[in-house]
C-alpha cells in the first residue's frame, strides 16, 4: 500500500488510513490529517526530510517516519 | 511557578466621555477574558493592540508558551486579558495545551475570546468547537481579515454567529481594525452571560446518546464532580478517556464508562478518541463550507513563490547559512563604531566629569576611585555592548516576525534529527545566540520532555550576546583585520561542539526514540517597523536591566574585592587577585594561567559580559596615568557629539565595506582602547583564542542556571550542563593551546 512518504512533490492523494496510535495519531488528527482528506505534497526539505504538504489549505511539515504511518491513494 | 506579567496599565478613553471619580472607588467591575486560539492566529498581537501591552509576537507557531496577562481600564471596567499559549486542540498531549485548558477549566474566566485565523478557518474552528464544550460565553475575533480579503475569501459572519451562538467580529490586529467592535462585544457579552451561552453542538446520534447516558449516571453517582467542572466537557473528556482528566477528577468507575460506551463501541469500534476528533472536524468542515466562499481562480501566492527559492533542494541550505552569516556580519559591522564611541566616552569625559564633581563636593579619594574605576568603568564596559545586542535582537526579531524561523526549522530538521533533536529545537537555539535565557524558556515549544532537556543542555553552547564583549576586545586587539571571521569561527565552534555533545547525549542520557515533527509553516509576513522596534526593545531591555542593576552591583563588588584588604597596593594581593592566584595553575595548560585571567573568569560566572568588566578594572591604568590632559568642559561636550556623528558615518561605511569596499578608518581607532593595549601585553594571539574558546564554553551564567531550574523544577539539568561544560571548556582550550603550540602558532 502507498503511504505519504513515497509521494513526490506535486503528487495529490487522498488519505486512506492512519496507522498509528496514541499521541501521534491524535496530533495528526488535531492538525486535520483525517481519513478522506485530500493532500498535496509541496516540497521535500533540502536534506531529504521532512516534507511539506498542503492540507486543508495550509502548509504542514512532517517527517518521513510520520508520513509512513499515513496511508494514501494517489489521485491523478 | 506561573508567571503573570502585569503590563502597562493603559486607560482607554471611553468613547462617550463617561468617566468620573466615583467609578474608580469601591465596587469596580473586573472582567477576566481568556484569549485562546490556534498558534500564530495573532492572539498576542491582538492583545497588544487592545491593551497597549508588549507581549512577545512572532510569525511562527508557539511564540507564547506561558500564560501572560495584560489589563486595562475600559469605561470604568477593568478588563484582564489572559494570553494563553496557542493550541490546535484541547487534548492533553502538549504542555501548552494543558496550560491553556487547565486555565479555561479551572479558573473559569468570565469569557473566552477565541482568536481565529480567517485564512485558515476550518482548522481554527476545530478548536472553537472544543472551546464551546466548556459552556463559557465566547466572543470570536475573525482575525487576519486583511489577509483573507486579499485572498478573495468571503465570510458570512452572521452565519457563524447563528450557528455557534457566539458574537463574531472581523479584526486585523496588525492594522488595529475591528478592535472597537470587538471590545464592545466583549463588554456586552460579559454583562449578560446567561443570555450568551454558546450553542451546544450536535456530535451525531451515537455520541450524543452515549454522552447523555454518561451524564445521567454521573449525576447520580458523582454529582460533586459536575459542580467542579463544566458538565459537557467533563462527559466528553471521560468518554475520550483523557488520562489527565481521569486523574484529575479521580474517576475510576470503569463499569459505568463501559455501560455508557457500549453501544458506541459496538457500532464504531474502540477508538472513541478518534471518533470524537472526526465528529468535531466534521462540524468544523460543515460550518466552513456554509460560511466561507473562496474565489474560483487561485493565484500563486507570494509565500509559495518565496518558498520555491528558500526551500529549494539546492539553494535551501546555502541560503540559510548565508542569511545567518549576513546577520552576524551586519550586527558587528554596524554596531562596532557605536560601541567604540560609548567606550571612549565613558572612559574619557564621563570619568573626568565624575571626578571633578566628587572633588568639588569634597569627597574622599577612594570614593572618586570607586565612582570612576568601579561604577563608571563597570557600567561603561557593559554599555559598550548595547549596540551589538540591540542589533542582534533586531535581526532575530525580524527572522521571527517574517516567518523564516519556521523555514529554518524545516530546512534544519534533518540535521538536528541526526543529533537527536527536533527541527524546532533550532529556534530556541537560535534565540540562544541573542541570550541563552530566552532560549531556555523557548524550549517550552518542544512537546517532548526529552527534546526539551536535550535542547536546554545544548543551548549554553550557542554563543550569546554576553560573550561577545570578550570576543570583541580580544579580536580587536589580536585579529583587528579579521575580527569578523574569528568571531564567526567561535560561533561555529559552539555549534560544532553542540553537535558532538548532542550525539554523545543521544547515545547516553537520552536513549530512546526521537519524537515527532509536525509543524505548521506560516505564510511570510512583513513585520512592521513599529513592531520590530517594540520587540527588539523588549528583548534588549533584559540586557539593559541586567546592566543597570546587578551587573552594576557586581562591578562595585568587584571593585571592593580588588581594593580589599584595605589599602592593598598591588591588585594581585587583593581578595579577587588571591582567588585568581589559586585558580591560575589549573589554567596554565590552557596558556592563560595568569591571576588576571583567572579572576576575570571567576566573576564571569555571574554573567559572562562581566569578564571584560573585571579585566577592565584589573588592567585599569593607575590613577596617575588616568589623569591625562583634560580639555575644558565645553570642548569635551562638543567632542562627545562630534565623535557620535563620526560613529554614525563609520557604521554606514562599514556596511558598505561588507559588500566589498574597505574602509581603513576603523583600525586606527582600536589602538586607543586602554584595555586592548593591556590585553596585548599579557596574551598572545593563540592564548587569546584559547581564552575566548574557554569563555564560550565554560559554565552558563547565573541567570541561565535559574532559568533551567525553573523550567525543569530542579537543579538536575543545570548540574549536568555545569559538569559537561567545565570539562569541555578546559579540554578545548587545552587542545587549542597545546595543539597550536605544537604547530608553531604560539609566541
Ligand atoms: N496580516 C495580519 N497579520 C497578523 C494579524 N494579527 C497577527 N498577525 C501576525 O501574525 C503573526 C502571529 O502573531 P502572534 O500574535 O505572535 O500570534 P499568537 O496567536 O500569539 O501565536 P502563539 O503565541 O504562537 O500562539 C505575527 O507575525 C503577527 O504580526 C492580522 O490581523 N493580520
Ligand atoms: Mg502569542
Amino acid at each position: 500500500m502507498t503511504n505519504l512518504s513515497m509521494l513526490k512533490p506535486g503528487d495529490r492523494a487522498l488519505i486512506s488510513n492512519i496507522g498509528t496510535k496514541g499521541a501521534l495519531r491524535r496530533r495528526l488528527m488535531d492538525m486535520g490529517v483525517l481519513v478522506g482528506e485530500e493532500i498535496r505534497v509541496e516540497k521535500v526539505a533540502p536534506l531529504g526530510d521532512p516534507i511539506d504538504i498542503k492540507i486543508k489549505s495550509y502548509h504542514l511539515s512532517l517527517r518521513k517516519t510520520e508520513a509512513e504511518e499515513i496511508g494514501v491513494e494517489v489521485v491523478q | 511557578m506561573k508567571s503573570v506579567v502585569q503590563l502597562k496599565d493603559e486607560v482607554v478613553a471611553p468613547a462617550d466621555g463617561y468617566r468620573d471619580a466615583t467609578v474608580d472607588s469601591g465596587a469596580r467591575r473586573v472582567i477576566t477574558v481568556a484569549v485562546a486560539g490556534n498558534p500564530n492566529a495573532g492572539k498576542s498581537t491582538l492583545i497588544n493592540a487592545i491593551a497597549g501591552s508588549r507581549l512577545h509576537v512572532g510569525n511562527w507557531p508557539g511564540v507564547t508558551v506561558e500564560k501572560k496577562e495584560a489589563s486595562f481600564e475600559h469605561q470604568g471596567t477593568r478588563i484582564r486579558l489572559v494570553d494563553l499559549p496557542g493550541t490546535y486542540s484541547l487534548s492533553p498531549y502538549t504542555q501548552e495545551e494543558i496550560i491553556a485548558r487547565d486555565y479555561l477549566v479551572q479558573e473559569r474566566p468570565d469569557l473566552i475570546l477565541n482568536v481565529v485565523d480567517s485564512t485558515n478557518l476550518e482548522r481554527n474552528l476545530y478548536l472553537t468547537v472544543q472551546i464551546l464544550e466548556l459552556g463559557i460565553p465566547v466572543v470570536m475575533a475573525l482575525n487576519m481579515s486583511d489577509e483573507a480579503q486579499e485572498k478573495g475569501y468571503r465570510l458570512d459572519v452572521k452565519g457563524i454567529e447563528e450557528m455557534l451562538g457566539v458574537v463574531a467580529v472581523p479584526t486585523a490586529a496588525t492594522r488595529k481594525s475591528g478592535l472597537d467592535q470587538l471590545l464592545e462585544a466583549v463588554v456586552a457579552t460579559a454583562a449578560a452571560p446567561k443570555l450568551r451561552r454558546p450553542k451546544k453542538l450536535n456530535y451525531g446520534y451515537d455520541i450524543e446518546t452515549a454522552a447523555e447516558l454518561l451524564a445521567r449516571e454521573l449525576a447520580l453517582e458523582s454529582a460533586p464532580l459536575l459542580e467542579r467542572f463544566p458538565e459537557r466537557w467533563l462527559v466528553l473528556k471521560i468518554m475520550e478517556r483523557d488520562e489527565h482528566v481521569l486523574r484529575q477528577v479521580n474517576f475510576g468507575d470503569e463499569a459505568l464508562l463501559e455501560r455508557a460506551l457500549h453501544h458506541l463501541r459496538s457500532e464504531h469500534g474502540d477508538d472513541v478518541e478518534s471518533l470524537m476528533a472526526e465528529a468535531r472536524y466534521g462540524l468544523a468542515s460543515g460550518l466552513t463550507r456554509e460560511v466561507l466562499r473562496k474565489p474560483e481562480l487561485k493565484k500563486t501566492e507570494l509565500t509559495e513563490k518565496i518558498d520555491r527559492v528558500v526551500l529549494n533542494r539546492f539553494l535551501g541550505i546555502p541560503i540559510f547559512l548565508g542569511a545567518m552569516w549576513l546577520m552576524f556580519k551586519l550586527t558587528f559591522d554596524l554596531s562596532k563604531p557605536f560601541g567604540d564611541w560609548i567606550n571612549d566616552m565613558t572612559g574619557g569625559p564621563f570619568k573626568h566629569w565624575a571626578s571633578i564633581l566628587l572633588g568639588a563636593i569634597g569627597a574622599p579619594d577612594w570614593t572618586v576611585s570607586l565612582a570612576t574605576e568601579g561604577v563608571i568603568s563597570g557600567v561603561g564596559f557593559v554599555l559598550v555592548f548595547v549596540p551589538v545586542i540591540f542589533l542582534m535582537m533586531f535581526f532575530i526579531t525580524f527572522l521571527e516576525g517574517s516567518g523564516y524561523m519556521a523555514r529554518a526549522a524545516f530546512v534544519m530538521d534533518r540535521a538536528m534529527h541526526a543529533i537527536g533533536l527536533h527541527g524546532k529545537s533550532f529556534i530556541p537555539m537560535l534565540l540562544g545566540f541573542g541570550c541563552n535565557v530566552p532560549g531556555i524558556y523557548a524550549t517550552r515549544t518542544l512537546e517532548n520532555p526529552r527534546d526539551k532537556a536535550l535542547t536546554a543542555l545544548l543551548i549554553p553552547l550557542m554563543s550569546c550576546g554576553a560573550r561577545l564583549p570578550v570576543y570583541v576586545v580580544f579580536t580587536g586587539a589580536f585579529f583587528p583585520r579579521s575580527s569578523g571571521t574569528v568571531i564567526w569561527s567561535l560561533y561555529v565552534m559552539g555549534i560544532a561542539l553542540a553537535i558532538v555533545m548532542g550525539l554523545i547525549f543521544k547515545k547516553t542520557l537520552f536513549r530512546g526514540e526521537a519524537p515527532m515533527f509536525i509543524m505548521e509553516l506560516p505564510p511570510y509576513r512583513m513585520p512592521s517597523l513599529h513592531s520590530l522596534c517594540v520587540h527588539t526593545w523588549e528583548k534588549g531591555k533584559h540586557f539593559l536591566i541586567k546592566a543597570g542593576t546587578y551587573i552594576f552591583a557586581v562591578s562595585v563588588l568587584v571593585w571592593f574585592l580588588l581594593n580589599l584588604p584595605w589599602g592593598v597596593e598591588n591588585r594581585k594581593d587583593s581578595y579577587l587577585g588571591q582567588a585568581g592566584q589559586v585558580m591560575a595553575p589549573a589554567l596554565a595548560p590552557l596558556g592563560f594561567g595568569t591571576w588576571q585571567a583567572a579572576s576575570s573568569l571567576i566573576t564571569g560566572v555571574i554573567a559572562k559580559e562581566i569578564v571584560v568588566g573585571t579585566m577592565g578594572e584589573i588592567y585599569a591604568p593607575k590613577k596617575e596615568e588616568a589623569k591625562q590632559e583634560f580639555k575644558p568642559f565645553g570642548e569635551e561636550v562638543k567632542e562627545v557629539a562630534v565623535s557620535f556623528g563620526k560613529a554614525c558615518r563609520e557604521s554606514v561605511s562599514n556596511v558598505v565595506s561588507t559588500f566589498g569596499i574597505t574602509s581603513l578608518d576603523t583600525q586606527e581607532k582600536e589602538e586607543r582602547s586602554a584595555l586592548k593595549g593591556m590585553v596585548l601585553k599579557t596574551f598572545t594571539p593563540l592564548t587569546a583564542y584559547a581564552f575566548m574558546a574557554f569563555v564560550l564554553l565554560y559554565m552558563p551564567c547565573m541567570v541561565v542556571a535559574f532559568a533551567m531550574r525553573q523550567e525543569f523544577n530542579g537543579w538536575k539539568w543545570f548540574g549536568v550542563a555545569f559538569a559537561y561544560q567545565t570539562v569541555l571548556a578546559w579540554g578545548m582550550a587545552c587542545l587549542i593551546y597545546q595543539g597550536g603550540t605544537l604547530l608553531g602558532l604560539g609566541g
